[in-house]
C-alpha cells in the first residue's frame, strides 16, 4: 500500500475545528444559493452572501385553520425575533408597487388572488433589504398546493413550518367571539383575549364573515388544502394544538423556531461522562461503544491495565494505588494519552469517563487538546446509589458479578458464598459521592455547554436520553 | 476529508432537489460550466487547514484575491507549490525507481481534487516520472483556475 492508497491520517485538530465554525452547513448554505439563483459570475456572488451572514437569520412558515390563532402568533413572533411578518392583506397593501396595485384590483372584483401574482408579491418583498437581513415570517401563505409548489420553484424555503390545529367546534365557538382593532390591527377575543384598557374596548368592531357558516365553509376548504401542502415541507414541520391558551403555544413556537435542525455534517463524537460513583458512567460507556462504534476508554481500567503491565508509568501509579489515594493528574494524563492518540481513537471517537475529576485535571485535558464535543452529568440521588451500590456481590468461586436486587444469583447455593467488596461499604461509598460533589459545580461550570441527565432511571432510558444528546445540534445560545 | 465534505455536499443538495429532470441537469450543468464543486473543495480545504480565528473573513479575503487575480493576471493562489508537487511524487515513488505507476497518478490526481473519478487518462504505458507529474498537475489546476 503506498501513500496514495492509505487511509488518511487527519490530525484531529481539523474536525475539531470544522465542528466548532460549523463549516459544513457554512458550505452548504452557500451551495443551496449558488445553486438557486446560478449567478453568472459565481466570486462576487460567493463574497456578497458571506458577507450577509444571514444563513441563521428566521424563516417562518405560520399555516393554520381560520381562528386558530396565526395572525396573533404570527406577530409576537415577529416581535420577539425583530423580523418581518409577510400576509395576504400586507402584500397587497404595499404601497409602491404595481403588483400590488393590481393586486388590489383583482380582489375588490373577484375576493381572490391569482396564485402566481401572490407568490410573484411575496418573492418580491423577500427579496427587499430588511427581510435579506431580518428574516420573515409567512402567515397563512401558501394556502393551496399550487402555491407551496410554486414558492418552492423560486427558490424560497422556509426554515420551520408551524402548523396549529384544533377541534372544529373549538374554533367555530372562538371565531364568534373574534374582534379586531381598526388602529393596530390586533386582534382580540370577548372571553379570551380581552384588552384592559377602556378605549381599545370602544374601538373594537367585529369583522366580516364570522358567522357560524362562514367560518365552517372556510375550515372545509382549508383542510382540504393543508393535507396537500404538509407533504412539501417533510422534517421541518411542527404541529402545535391551539386548543390552549395563547401563551403557551407561543412559548412553544418559539422554542421551536429557535432549534437548529441535524444536519448531514461529519461527525465524531468525543463523550465525556460524569457523575458520582454508582450512576451507571461504566454501563452507558459500555452500551454507547458497542453502538456507535466508539472506544471506550475507562480512566480507572487504564491504570489498573498499566499496573498489570508493569509499565513504567504503571510502576509510578502503583504507591499511589496502593494507599488508595488518587495518583498526580499529569501521569494519569500521560496514560490516557497513549491511548488517545492512536489513529483509531482519532477516527473512531472515544467514550471517556472516571477523568477528569476536578477543575484542574479538566484544564491540563483541555490544554493538551483533547476536547470532548458532548459533556453529560449523569445525576443520581445519594439513595438510589446506596442501593445499587451496597447490594452488588461477588463470587469467589467463578468471579461473576451480581446485584442481590437488578441480578440476583441463580442458586441459593452460590448465593451463600457471595462475597462483598470492602469498597462497596456505605461509609466508603459516602466518602466517594462527596468527593465528587465537592467538585462537580466547578466542573460543571467549566464545560459550559454540558448536558444533565436524571441518572435515577433504567439503563435503556438514560442510554436514550445520552443518544438524543449526541445526536441532536448543541442549542445554540441566543443573544 | 475535504473530499468526503464534497461528496456529502453533492449528494444532500440533489437528494433535497425534487425537482424534474431538467431543472436537474441545468443545475449539474451550471456546476461543471464554474467548476463550483472545484472551488467549494478548495475554500473548505484551506479553512481546515489554515483554522483561522474568523471564517467568513478568511473565505472573503480568499476569494477577493480569487476576483483581482482573475481580473489582473496575476498568479492565482495555488494550494500546492512545486516543492510541494516534488514532495508528493516522492512520497509515491517509494522505491527511488523515478517514475509512479499509472494506477497511483490517477490516485493522486483524485486525492488532489484535480479529476473526478471517471475521467479517462491515457496510459502510455512507460509510468510517469518526477516531470511530467509536475507538468499535468500544473496544467490541470490552471484548467481549473481559468473557469472562475
Amino acid at each position: 500500500m503506498d501513500a496514495t492508497t492509505a487511509p488518511h491520517r487527519i490530525p484531529p485538530e481539523m474536525p475539531q475545528y470544522g465542528e466548532a465554525n460549523h463549516v459544513f452547513e457554512l458550505m452548504q448554505n452557500m451551495l443551496e444559493q449558488l445553486l438557486i439563483q446560478q449567478p453568472e459570475d459565481p466570486i462576487p456572488f460567493m463574497i456578497e452572501h458571506l458577507q450577509r451572514d444571514n444563513d441563521y437569520v428566521p424563516k417562518i412558515v405560520i399555516l393554520g385553520p381560520p381562528a386558530s390563532g396565526k395572525t396573533t402568533i404570527a406577530m409576537w413572533l415577529r416581535k420577539h425575533l425583530n423580523s418581518n411578518l409577510l400576509s395576504v392583506e400586507s402584500l397587497m397593501a404595499k404601497e409602491y408597487s404595481s403588483l400590488a396595485a393590481d393586486a388590489r384590483t383583482r380582489y375588490q372584483k373577484f375576493q381572490t388572488l391569482p396564485d402566481m401574482l401572490l407568490v410573484r408579491l411575496v418573492q418580491e418583498r423577500l427579496r427587499e433589504e430588511d427581510c435579506v437581513r431580518r428574516g420573515w415570517i409567512l402567515d397563512g401563505i401558501p394556502e393551496t398546493r399550487e402555491q407551496a409548489l410554486l414558492i418552492q420553484t423560486l427558490g424560497v424555503s422556509p426554515r420551520h413550518v408551524i402548523v396549529l390545529s384544533a377541534p372544529d367546534t373549538v374554533l367555530i365557538e372562538r371565531n364568534l367571539g373574534k374582534r379586531i382593532d381598526p388602529q393596530t390591527g390586533e386582534i382580540y377575543h370577548t372571553t379570551f383575549d380581552w384588552p384592559p384598557e377602556s378605549e381599545i374596548q370602544n374601538r373594537l368592531i367585529a369583522p366580516a364573515g364570522i358567522s357560524e357558516g362562514e367560518t365552517a365553509r372556510r375550515l372545509l376548504e382549508y383542510h382540504r388544502n393543508i393535507v396537500r401542502i404538509l407533504p412539501s415541507y417533510p422534517k421541518i414541520v411542527k404541529v402545535i394544538t391551539a386548543d390552549q391558551p395563547c401563551v403557551d403555544v407561543f412559548y412553544q413556537a418559539l422554542t421551536y423556531v429557535q432549534t437548529i435542525h441535524r444536519s448531514n455534517a461529519p461527525f465524531t463524537p468525543r463523550v465525556l461522562l460524569c457523575g458520582p460513583v454508582g450512576s451507571g458512567k461504566s454501563l452507558q460507556a459500555a452500551l454507547l461503544a458497542e453502538k456507535y462504534g466508539l472506544v471506550n476508554v475507562c480512566c480507572g481500567q487504564l491504570l489498573k491495565e498499566a499496573m498489570a503491565d508493569k509499565s513504567k508509568y504503571g510502576e509510578m501509579i502503583r504507591p499511589f494505588f496502593e494507599k488508595e489515594t488518587a495518583g498526580p493528574s499529569y501521569i494519569i494524563m500521560k496514560v490516557l494519552r497513549q491511548l488517545l492518540d492512536q489513529q483509531d481513537c482519532a477516527e473512531r471517537g472515544w467514550v471517556l469517563h472516571g477523568f477528569p475529576r476536578d477543575r484542574d485535571q479538566a484544564c491540563l485535558m483541555d490544554s493538551m487538546g483533547y476536547k470532548p464535543n458532548r459533556v453529560f452529568f449523569l445525576n443520581v440521588p445519594f439513595d438510589s446509589i446506596i442501593e445499587r451500590l451496597t447490594l452488588r456481590r461477588t463470587d469467589p468461586v467463578t468471579g461473576e458479578r451480581s446485584h442481590l436486587m437488578y441480578k440476583p444469583p441463580p442458586t441459593m447455593e452460590i448465593q451463600a458464598r457471595l462475597l462483598q467488596s470492602p469498597k462497596d461499604s456505605e461509609e466508603q461509598i459516602r466518602l466517594r459521592t462527596e468527593l465528587f460533589y465537592r467538585n462537580s459545580a466547578e466542573l460543571q461550570e467549566f464545560y459550559g455547554q454540558a448536558i444533565t441527565l436524571n441518572g435515577d432511571q433504567d439503563p435503556y432510558t438514560v442510554f436514550e436520553y445520552i443518544e438524543s444528546g449526541i445526536i441532536n445540534p448543541l442549542p445554540k445560545k441566543v443573544p | 476529508m475535504a473530499v468526503t465534505l464534497r461528496g456529502r455536499l453533492a449528494t444532500s443538495q440533489f437528494g433535497a432537489m425534487e425537482a424534474n429532470s431538467s431543472r436537474e441537469l441545468e443545475a449539474r450543468n451550471y456546476l461543471e460550466k464554474h467548476r463550483i464543486m472545484e472551488l467549494l473543495t478548495y475554500l473548505a480545504s484551506a479553512l481546515l487547514f489554515f483554522r483561522p480565528e474568523k471564517p467568513r473573513e478568511y473565505l472573503i479575503s480568499i476569494l477577493e484575491r480569487l476576483r483581482t487575480a482573475k481580473v489582473s493576471g496575476v498568479a492565482f493562489p495555488f494550494f500546492m507549490d512545486n516543492s510541494n508537487i516534488a514532495a508528493m511524487f516522492q512520497m509515491l515513488d517509494s522505491s527511488n525507481k523515478g517514475s509512479i505507476s499509472f494506477i497511483q497518478y490517477k490516485e493522486a490526481l483524485k486525492t488532489l481534487g484535480l479529476c473526478t473519478a471517471d475521467e479517462v487518462l491515457k496510459d502510455d504505458g512507460h509510468g510517469i516520472t518526477c516531470e511530467k507529474f509536475m507538468c499535468e498537475v500544473n496544467k490541470k489546476t490552471q484548467e481549473i483556475w481559468s473557469a472562475f
